[in-house]
């Protein structure tokens, strides 16, 4: 009984909803005023398999889960490292590291927008190019993974700091009687110790970033010609923009499924690595 | 998992959608003595056009205390996504500024109301036939509706160097001897010096600009038949697109750098002498007007001839919501809005085209100065485009249409291909809505 007061929030405003979405799925809803909406069993998942350019926009999405998330990892964990050092104005150097997390992602999106930008950006005045970086074919999803990275770094680095810290002491001390060097001491103790905070901000970080949606969505609207439509956006497109309700439902449908899987694997290698 | 997938998404609005039928804020019926309110969508983003915008509400809501409206400030580039939700959400604005590619698909969902037999005498007859064109559509079921009032239209013209033309002794064009196309290629070539190009092609959007720059040779690119619609790229079609990309990679006499600008980039570079001419909506010399240096000389060139001069046309538009609260208000709210004095000062806040013919006559919109003689001369040749009437148009342009032209005016494929992307793939795409 003293459950429900916290039972029903989630239950009105995250499993129903969650459950009315994955009913959709199964539907044809489609948006209008006098749409009817019919069961169609598996025929969207059916669709799904056969549509190219779903497939394109998840492989696109794939390139920018996987390489934001191993991106994001390395840099903040060289940073982690920096900041772990006894250095002077480390306070506030660990502030700073965090400023980007108080921005929302449309602001970051923004911002970056400016950098970007053909003609004002900072980018193309540094370099003195003539770049239009969002809209070139090629350049345009590094250029949004940059972005990424930068963005996700601070909660990345916070929660690596933590666990570098809470790595015993005892043991740098042991090894290092051992005459092991830097790196040594990094490879054979830093990184086992660090292990299960790798693998818990690694997954948290490529579910996160494989479902972004706004900041992609404001810097580039996933053109040029579709080489930055991450899945979440297409899935948008298909709902919002061209009206199919129970299709772009599915795609959510399916979307989820794989992400758990791919997730499920990852986290089902570590452990056994672990043991 | 802390990110909501898209179906909760969609969940979530369908759900608003079925808990939302009690929309509409406010208002209180005209009966009771309390004022109508009605919200307004509006679209204006140039400044002089805010201000136009702004002012002839201010006007309206002075004059007649029992219907007041709300400015409401909306943006282009999200208009349609903010439109579906809160259609969909039963809590749309009651009077809607869009444009005529988009009412079509609202139109066949039943969230537009059908102004036919509604639209008062004076307003009906001030706007031609060609313009109420581009606002008729089929209404989802069997039938036609006019699910808009058509208010400001766009050509394409050229927008030149005056210094340059003269210096090269190419003719300079007017409305009622227009360059051909060939023409325009032979003057293109003869403008083409060292560092210096003819003409610069802004192709970040090409869709929209081949299509109606297509009708020059009778390119339609759809094909209706027994209510089934399908994509062809026949020799019509392919002309305009031929045409473009000769330029810039046989005569060479357009930028290839320029093809991924928008619109407006291509200022600076013309300003700089770099391209002699640019294509553009007519809307773009009120951005030349005011950003070119001084002593700089420009001239509004007329639209070009093919066959014909023909351009499709296509309108900014008001419609009214069909879960408007006040639907007869609002159209009275919009026949003042649109009349011909009105539409004037609209036109020339936006630096684009009446469709009234009393607002067309307006002296301010027929000077030479700004080149607003060619431009309004150019109304006369606008067309319905036939892609307007093209249920899933909005679909086929983003998914195969636009990366397609976009590769190939880069030369990355053929002209065949191409022809094959946008009708192979294209019909893919118009099938899932004629379902």
């Amino acid at each position: 009984m003293l459950l429900l007061p916290a039972l029903v929030p989630v239950l009105v405003f995250s499993v129903g909803p969650l459950v009315y979405g994955i009913l959709l799925a199964f539907t044809d809803a489609r948006s209008g005023r006098n749409a009817e909406t019919s069961f169609v069993g598996l025929e969207n998942f059916a669709e799904l398999l056969s549509d190219g350019d779903f497939w394109e926009s998840f492989r696109i999405g794939m390139i920018w889960g996987l390489s934001v998330t191993v991106l994001q990892f390395l840099a903040s964990l060289g940073l982690a490292l920096l900041l772990n050092q006894d250095l002077r104005l480390r306070g506030v150097a660990r502030v700073l590291a965090v400023v980007p997390w108080a921005m929302p992602p449309v602001v970051v999106g923004l911002m970056w927008r400016l950098v970007y930008h053909p003609d004002a950006g900072l980018l193309n005045g540094l370099f003195g190019s003539d770049v239009d970086w969002l809209h070139d074919f090629s350049l345009a999803l590094p250029a949004v993974i940059v972005v990424g990275v930068w963005t996700g770094m601070p909660q990345t680095t916070v929660v690596l700091l933590a666990g570098l810290q809470s790595v015993p002491r005892e043991l740098y001390e042991a090894v290092s009687v051992d005459g092991a060097g830097a790196w040594r001491r990094f490879w054979n103790v830093t990184l086992p110790q660090l292990r299960p905070v790798v693998v818990a901000i690694t997954s948290l970080d490529f579910v996160w970033n494989i479902n972004q949606f706004s900041l992609v969505y404001v810097l580039t609207q996933g053109g040029p010609g579709g080489r930055t439509r991450l899945p979440m956006l297409f899935a948008y497109e298909e709902g919002f923009r061209y009206g199919f309700f129970g299709y772009a439902a599915t795609l959510g449908v399916a979307i989820t499924i794989v992400v758990l899987a791919v997730l499920g694997l990852y986290l089902w290698r570590q452990a056994r690595e672990g043991d | 998992m802390k990110r909501l997938s898209a179906a909760l998404a969609v969940a979530a609005v369908a759900l608003a959608a079925g808990c939302g039928s009690g929309g509409g804020d406010g208002g209180g019926d005209a009966a009771s003595g309390e004022p109508v309110k009605l919200r307004f969508l509006s679209l204006a983003w140039q400044k002089e056009s805010i201000e136009a915008n702004k002012q002839i509400v201010a006007d309206w809501n002075t004059a007649n205390p029992k219907i007041q409206v709300e400015y409401v400030q909306g943006s282009w580039d999200n208009v349609n996504d903010q439109l579906v939700t809160s259609f969909e959400a039963g809590d749309p604005p009651d009077v809607i500024h869009d444009d005529s590619p988009a009412l079509s698909s609202f139109a066949s969902r039943g969230f537009l109301l059908d102004l036919t037999g509604k639209i008062p005498a004076e307003l009906n007859g001030d706007i031609p036939q060609a313009a109420w064109d581009t606002v008729t559509f089929s209404d989802g079921k069997s039938g036609q509706g006019v699910y808009g009032v058509p208010f400001l239209q766009e050509s394409q013209v050229l927008i030149a160097n005056k210094k340059l033309l003269d210096g090269a002794g190419v003719r300079v064009p007017t409305p009622d001897s227009p360059w051909t196309w060939d023409e325009f290629a032979d003057a293109a070539g003869k403008l083409t010096k060292k560092g210096a190009y003819g003409v610069a092609w802004p192709m970040k959007s090409p869709v929209n600009k081949v299509l109606n720059l297509a009708l020059n040779f009778g390119g339609t690119f759809f094909d209706t038949q027994g209510g089934k619609t399908t994509v062809k790229v026949g020799p019509q079609e392919r002309e305009v697109l031929q045409r473009i990309h000769d330029q810039l990679y046989t005569d060479r006499s357009a930028d290839p750098s320029a093809l991924g600008m928008g619109t407006a980039d291509p200022l600076p570079g013309f300003f700089a002498g770099k391209y002699a001419i640019v294509p553009a909506g007519v809307y773009l010399r009120q951005q030349v007007a005011e950003q070119a240096p001084s002593g700089f000389e420009w001239v509004t060139l007329p639209p070009l001839k093919g066959q014909t001069s023909q351009q499709g046309a296509v309108s900014q538009t008001l419609s009214v919501a069909a879960d408007s609260k006040h639907p007869d208000e609002a159209l009275k709210f919009i026949a003042y809005f649109l009349n011909g004095p009105n539409q004037a000062k609209l036109a020339k806040g936006d630096w684009l085209l009446p469709t009234s013919t009393t607002a067309a006559k307006d002296p301010a919109l027929t000077t030479k100065e700004n080149g607003w003689d060619v431009a309004t001369a150019s109304a006369k040749d606008l067309v319905v485009a036939p892609f307007l009437k093209v249920n899933g148009f909005d679909e086929w342009k983003s998914k195969v249409a636009t990366p397609a032209m976009q590769e190939y005016f880069a030369d990355k494929i053929s002209l065949d291909e191409l022809a094959k992307r946008l009708v192979e793939d294209g019909n893919k795409v118009l099938e899932r809505y004629s379902r």
